[in-house]
């Protein structure tokens, strides 16, 4: 306890002076969602600045185990969105993050935050082989605490299990265990970074669907559309199914394969049309369609249901209208679509590759994402008409889940004339077809004249 | 498929950036509107335009050549047709001409045809076929040697570039005609030197003592070369096409495609409808007018009817000749009626008027008789108007044939429901989708030869046995392992490395070319090799000799691993209204061999509606266990 309170103070030296010992936790209340794959913590936390000067910052983290784990952060006062930047504490090996403040917090006031989370990957099939008949068992492997580089006064956790049925929990007193909620504490006094594994191992046969790559294309054409492509690798990453499959089980026991994957929901967007819904091999004939007010819901069914360790892979794209995306002002163009969209709900992407391709003639481009993205090499891209090709903007990123579907702006320059440009070029090029035509029909090629009186005296015969 | 990779890479050229895939889809229909093009051009070199164009119309719409060229039925066939024509074409050009342009225009649309279909063997023997008749009909002279001559050498040097024929020109006895062929070409060019420098008498016992020693010279040699094996016997193929009963008796492989059976009338009538009549009369119109081109035309009409006569499969071949032959006799006869309808609104209408009596003037003068016929306008309109009932009534038969046919894609099949709503099977691509996805990607599986093809494009997987059934003993091996019981079966794909075994069950679904109806065929595929002698076909029958699957079935067959593994856990199912459980819809029986467990497969992956079952081939057990 006092060698954390020592690191703690040695951190404090290091830290800019900006006496974080200063504020302290008055009340926590924290839930854990872990009723899907993912585990969603949210924090209601209201902090008091029981220091002498003025606070612009806060930090808080997770234990070093949930450290790479941890997909999304958001931090927020009332309705308003804080910026959040990583962080590194000397002499910690947890993940950190730097919350700025809106206003700043003066001496003695209070202010309450909600500081959410999302964690993947942080249920852990156990076992991880079942036969069909199992039920799927998960471990889920969290901190009681909330981490904190202050001292919390007053913490409370509600875990959502989203079952009754749990093997067992971490028993941390005071807890409780009702319906399908386990609650713990209230827990006074909790000194900073306390790590309490908070271990849960319950049933969850919810869709353990992993993207593990997700491939969108956006082709943004001047003449009013923008088509889009999803190519997208799905992985069932939760527990692997052992043994056979039986389809005369799996379409006699509903209870069979209960934590297989038989279809999922991808909504589009509003405008969305021509919709395609196909892998390598083909269309895939198992998928409805409905259009809603503010959506379009697709209900896609993979060839085949998705068992623990089951793969598929297939390609969705449709067309939207490009002036719902994209707005002008002289020859200044400007982009705003989703990096990401919906691709099933509680989704985890492992791997992102967004590449926008722009007409030809596009320049001066200037990408501004909404969260850090790996810019890659800007390529070209040639299909029908082109000359000199069209420019591609890709970026990249990892560990996405749902909370980051937000919007780019992608601002490029494009001189109007161009439009004309391919049309121009077809009718050139017919033009000189037609020329050619017409040359060689009314002039004479052929060198020696005996050839032609050949042809006429053979014509004669025939006749 | 070089063809096609052409395409694409010149289509990206000029950055048309098209998928492959549908480059592969439309190759087909494509180079059957050539097709159209060529057709039109030879009929019109054999007899005139008119007859050219009838011909291309019939041809463009034609089910027997549709077949093979409707989009997505990417196969050899569908170039081929288009190869053998033009080959066709630049040879009656070359014979016409007496051009060593054409002649070398041929050989290189010979070797594109070589290249793309084993069917060349036909048009090597159907050419020197017509050299030899002009030989015979004494139509021989320079402008046919300088043809043949060129298309023979040209086109055999560039057929042997092509690595699966190799040598086979020079030694198949397939090829011998040509090479006979060539051989007499360049005796008969020098008999006729001869001829014309030496005395009659002089010229009589030379030409003796040639023919004698070299017959002699000949059949020595031919006789030692095929005892030594130089010369390849004959090929099994090619003696079920001379023979149609020898491939039933001897290769069952061949005789287990449905493509090879001999062809019944009705699907004459099916395919090719109102050229069935016209074909005669086509042969008619060329007798009528004998021509060197035309003799080509007859000899290729009476072969290949005899060969579609032979193969089912064959009946694309004789499509082609059929629409050129109907187009001639079509547009012989309307040509002929045609006048006469003309006429007769000149006569009856306009009874006063100059030209019509100026014409009926000419007429008499020219064609006495002929206006002695009695309502001969009334007749030839007749007669015109059933022609075009006929052409129209084809035209209606081929659409209708096409649509119901040839269409529907055989990979995805579709039901009614009671409800007269359209059910979907897409159980095949389900199932070669999951094996795609979810097995390694070195998985080896064993599976009837017919959906090799379909599991190598789809499935992306190595299978044993593939369409393409150059490995008899091999395909032997794996029906052996079918018909065998578990125990045996599990040593054979032991032997053979097999990780997933897949079989197509129509029993739940009602489709009836499933595994089971074939396994006749696995099981006399598997007997005739020597390592399969142990399988008998009468172990599979009942001793009444039939065939079933039910209780009374022969044990051998109740216990045998393809009967295991399609009916495996079907005891269970309720698959129609009033049956017992494991009432097989497509044999109308209740399954004999009900509650039975396998113990070296276990079921990997059965498809929605039972029409593919995958099995995986267990690891040899641990010891003491």
């Amino acid at each position: 306890m006092s060698h954390t309170r020592l690191l703690f103070l040695s951190f404090v030296i290091v830290v800019a002076g900006s006496a974080q010992a200063d504020l302290v936790n008055k009340n926590v209340e924290t839930v854990v969602d872990i009723s899907s794959q993912l585990a969603k913590i949210s924090n209601k936390v209201t902090v008091e600045n029981v220091g002498k000067t003025t606070l612009k910052s806060l930090i808080f983290g997770v234990p070093a185990h949930l450290k790479e784990r941890t997909s999304f952060v958001t931090a927020k006062v009332g309705e308003h969105l804080l910026r959040v930047t990583e962080t590194k504490l000397s002499g910690q090996d947890g993940g950190f993050w730097k919350v700025d403040l809106r206003s700043d917090l003066a001496a003695g006031r209070t202010l309450q935050l909600n500081i959410d989370l999302v964690l993947s990957r942080a249920l852990v099939p156990h076992p991880g082989q079942i036969t069909q008949k199992e039920k799927q068992l998960v471990l889920f492997e969290g901190n009681v605490y909330f981490y904190s580089p202050y001292l919390t006064e007053k913490q409370s956790l509600t875990v959502n299990l989203g079952t009754n049925s749990v093997e067992s929990y971490a028993r941390i007193q005071p807890v409780s265990q009702s319906d399908n909620k386990l609650n713990y504490g209230p827990y006074e006094k909790v000194p900073p970074f306390q790590e309490e594994r908070l271990n849960i191992h319950y049933e969850n046969n919810s869709p353990f669907l992993t993207i593990t790559r997700l491939e969108r294309l956006i082709e943004v054409s001047h003449w009013g559309n923008i088509a889009v492509e999803e190519t997208v690798d799905i992985e069932h990453q939760g527990a692997t199914l052992k043994g056979s499959f039986s389809r005369y089980e799996y379409q006699r026991e509903s209870q069979s394969g209960i934590s297989s994957v038989k279809s999922f929901r991808t909504a589009l967007p509003a405008s969305a049309v021509d919709v395609y819904y196909r892998d390598d091999i083909g269309n895939i004939s198992t998928s409805h369609m409905r259009v809603l007010s503010d959506s379009v819901e697709l209900e896609l069914r993979p060839r085949f249901p998705l068992f623990g360790g089951w793969k598929t892979h297939y390609t969705l794209g449709y067309n939207v209208p490009s002036y719902e995306y994209l707005f002008n002002q002289g020859d200044v163009f400007v982009l705003k679509m989703r990096l990401m969209d919906h691709v099933f709900d509680d989704m985890y992407i492992e791997h992102l590759i967004t590449k926008i391709i722009l007409p030809e003639g596009c320049h001066s481009i200037e990408l501004t994402a909404p969260y850090a993205v790996e810019r890659l090499k800007d390529t070209l891209h040639h299909t029908y008409l082109d000359t000199k090709g069209r420019p591609v903007i890709s970026v990249s990123k990892r560990q996405l889940v749902e909370n980051h579907i937000d919007d780019f702006e992608l601002r490029y320059n494009f001189a109007k004339v161009l439009m004309i440009q391919e049309p121009l070029l077809v009718i050139t090029a017919f033009f000189a077809l037609f020329v050619l035509v017409i040359i060689y029909v009314r002039l004479d090629f052929s060198i020696s004249e005996e050839e032609e009186h050949s042809r006429v005296d053979r014509e004669h015969k025939d006749k | 498929m070089v063809t096609s990779a052409a395409l694409y890479h010149l289509m990206w050229m000029i950055n048309i950036t098209i998928d492959i895939r549908n480059v592969c889809v439309f190759l087909a229909p494509f180079f059957s509107s050539l097709t159209t093009i060529v057709t039109y051009l030879l009929t019109k070199e054999l007899k005139d335009s008119a007859a050219g164009l009838v011909a291309a119309a019939m041809i463009a719409i034609v089910p027997g050549y549709i077949s093979r060229s409707v989009a997505g039925s990417y196969d050899n066939e569908g170039i081929a047709i288009f190869c053998m024509l033009l080959t066709y074409y630049m040879w009656i050009k070359a014979v016409k001409t007496g051009k060593i342009f054409w002649s070398a225009l041929a050989a290189l649309a010979y070797f594109y045809m070589v290249s793309s279909w084993g069917g060349y063997v036909f048009l090597i023997n159907l050419i020197p076929m017509h050299v030899f008749t002009l030989m015979v009909t004494g139509r021989f002279g320079a402008r046919v040697y300088v043809a043949y001559c060129t298309l023979y050498c040209l086109g055999t040097i560039l057929a042997m570039q092509i690595s699966f024929v190799g040598f086979q020109p020079v030694q198949s006895s397939e090829h011998m005609l040509a090479l006979g062929v060539f051989g007499l070409c360049q005796l008969h060019c020098f008999v006729d030197y001869l001829r014309g420098h030496l005395s009659a008498s002089d010229f009589q016992v030379l030409f003796k003592a040639t023919i004698v020693a070299t017959g002699t010279i000949l059949a020595v040699i031919t006789g030692i070369l095929t005892i030594t094996g130089k010369v390849s016997p004959w090929t099994g193929r090619f003696y079920s096409l001379l023979d149609p009963s020898y491939a039933k008796n001897h290769i069952p492989i061949i005789a287990s495609v449905s493509e090879h059976q001999p062809t019944s009338w009705s699907s004459f009538y099916f395919d090719l409808q109102l050229l069935v009549f016209l074909f005669p009369a086509g042969l008619y119109f060329c007798f009528r007018q004998l021509t060197d081109a035309n003799i080509f035309l007859i000899l290729y009409g009476v072969t290949s009817i005899y060969f579609a006569g032979v193969m089912v499969r064959l009946m694309l071949v004789l499509a082609p000749v059929m629409c050129i032959l109907g187009g001639i006799a079509m547009s012989g006869m309307l040509n002929r009626y045609m006048k006469d309808v003309d006429a007769s609104p000149v006569i009856l209408g306009m009874p006063a008027g100059n030209l019509a009596q100026g014409k009926q003037g000419d007429k008499r003068s020219k064609h006495k008789q002929e206006s002695n016929f009695v309502m001969k306008s009334e007749i030839a309109t007749l007669f015109v108007a059933i022609m075009c009932f006929f052409l129209i009534s084809y035209t209606m038969h081929c659409t209708w044939v096409t649509s119901e046919a040839y269409s529907s894609p055989s990979i995805v099949l579709s039901a009614r429901s009671h409800d007269n709503s359209r059910i979907i099977f897409d159980d095949f691509r389900e199932a070669y989708y999951w094996l795609r996805m979810n097995t390694p990607e070195d998985a080896r599986v064993m599976s009837w030869w017919d959906y090799g093809y379909q599991i190598t494009a789809m499935a992306n997987r190595t299978i044993l046995v593939d369409n393409n059934t150059w490995n008899n003993t091999h395909i032997s091996r794996v029906g052996q392992a079918m018909a065998s019981s578990e125990d045996k079966a599990y040593a054979i794909m032991r032997e053979l490395d097999v990780n997933y075994v897949l079989v197509i069950f129509g029993g739940l679904t009602g489709y009836s070319s499933d595994d089971i109806n074939k396994f006749l065929w696995m099981v006399r595929i598997g007997g005739s090799t020597d390592r399969g002698a142990h399988i008998k076909e009468w172990d599979y029958y009942t001793p009444q000799g039939e065939f079933r699957v039910d209780k009374e079935g022969s044990p051998t067959l109740l216990n045998c691993l393809m009967y295991k593994m399609c009916y495996y856990r079907f005891g269970q199912v309720y698959t129609e209204g009033g049956r017992p459980p494991g009432y097989d819809r497509v044999r109308g029986a209740e399954i004999g061999n009900k509650d039975f467990e396998l113990d070296v497969l276990e079921e990997a992956y059965t498809s929605e509606h039972w029409l593919v079952r995958i099995y995986k081939v267990k690891d040899l057990p641990n010891r003491g266990l």
